[in-house]
């Protein structure tokens, strides 16, 4: 099962999606950790989502990008967090935003529930300059074509989910 | 009257597009609204009631465009403003609302 969890900044969505994993079977957990440290504010980001499922018994895997090459156990349930990072990271940082799909494609063949987690950044009406531009534009359709992949779409508001595609689950 | 509406990107244009393929699309309204709110003493109130009259069968498209920082030039702080109350008389005109997220449509109305 493919689900796609979705809202804005600090939704509760993160906590949300890992209430979820733990409802989900599967021999092990494995969160796909995204995002690049370069800042103090960035490392503290990791150290309070790592608090936060310290013991829900995951595996981290670093992933930058390139996700075909992260290694998946059969049977796991997998959570990845989150597109927003994986989009930026294939397009400025010398990858390629075109394998994220067919990528995503690929981890939810070998694992037994894929759990993605994406952030909503299109409604505050501004124009940006033209890479961000492209970014916004690149990253909606990534959004797009995952919910097209993803049996469940749940749109996270404040901690309470709204269910945009599929089934809500009883967590 | 129909609305279709979201983020950037979102789709909103495509779903109108499928669901709608005889009838002709008022595509990227907030557009249309960031050029009219230019000219001098232009109402959107106003603008919104008559174009409501004038197309009743309309099927509008546009961008949501006020979940974010106030704007710093008063230019754009008007856009906003505006493709807010005319979205609202559109609203209430249509007889079905559409939401698009990630490529998904939702009706609202």
């Amino acid at each position: 099962m493919i689900w796609l969890v979705t809202g804005g900044s600090g939704c509760g969505k993160s906590t949300w999606a890992e209430k979820l994993v733990q409802s989900l079977p599967g021999e092990k957990r494995i969160y796909i950790a995204t995002m690049q440290v370069y800042d103090q504010e960035s490392e503290k980001r990791v150290q309070r989502h790592r608090a936060q499922r310290a013991n829900l018994g995951f595996r981290t895997v670093e992933c930058e990008k390139n996700l075909s090459a992260a290694q998946i156990d059969a049977g796991s349930v997998v959570l990845l967090e989150d597109l927003v990072n994986l989009t930026a990271n294939e397009m400025f940082d010398g990858g390629d935003p075109n394998r994220i799909i067919p990528d995503l494609l690929d981890v939810s063949t070998r694992c037994n529930h894929l759990i993605m987690v994406t952030n909503d950044l299109f409604s505050d009406g501004e124009t940006y300059s033209s890479s961000v531009q492209e970014y916004l534009r690149c990253l909606a359709e990534v959004n797009r074509q995952a919910a097209r992949l993803a049996d469940h779409v749940i749109e996270v508001v404040y901690s309470i989910p709204v269910t945009l595609k599929g089934e809500l689950p009883c967590l | 009257m129909k609305l279709y509406i979201g983020g950037a990107y979102q789709g909103q244009a495509e779903l109108a597009q499928e669901e709608n393929p005889e009838v002709p699309l008022y595509r990227d309204f907030h557009e249309t609204i960031r050029n009219a709110v230019l000219a001098d003493g232009w109402d959107p109130l106003a603008f919104a009631e008559q174009f409501c009259q004038d197309h009743p069968d309309a099927v509008v498209i546009a961008n949501e465009v006020g979940a974010g920082v106030v704007p710093m030039a008063a230019e754009d702080r008007a856009f906003r403003e505006a493709v807010g109350r005319v979205l609202c008389v559109i609203a209430r005109n249509a007889e079905q609302v559409t939401r698009c997220v990630c490529g998904i449509g939702v009706r609202l109305k």
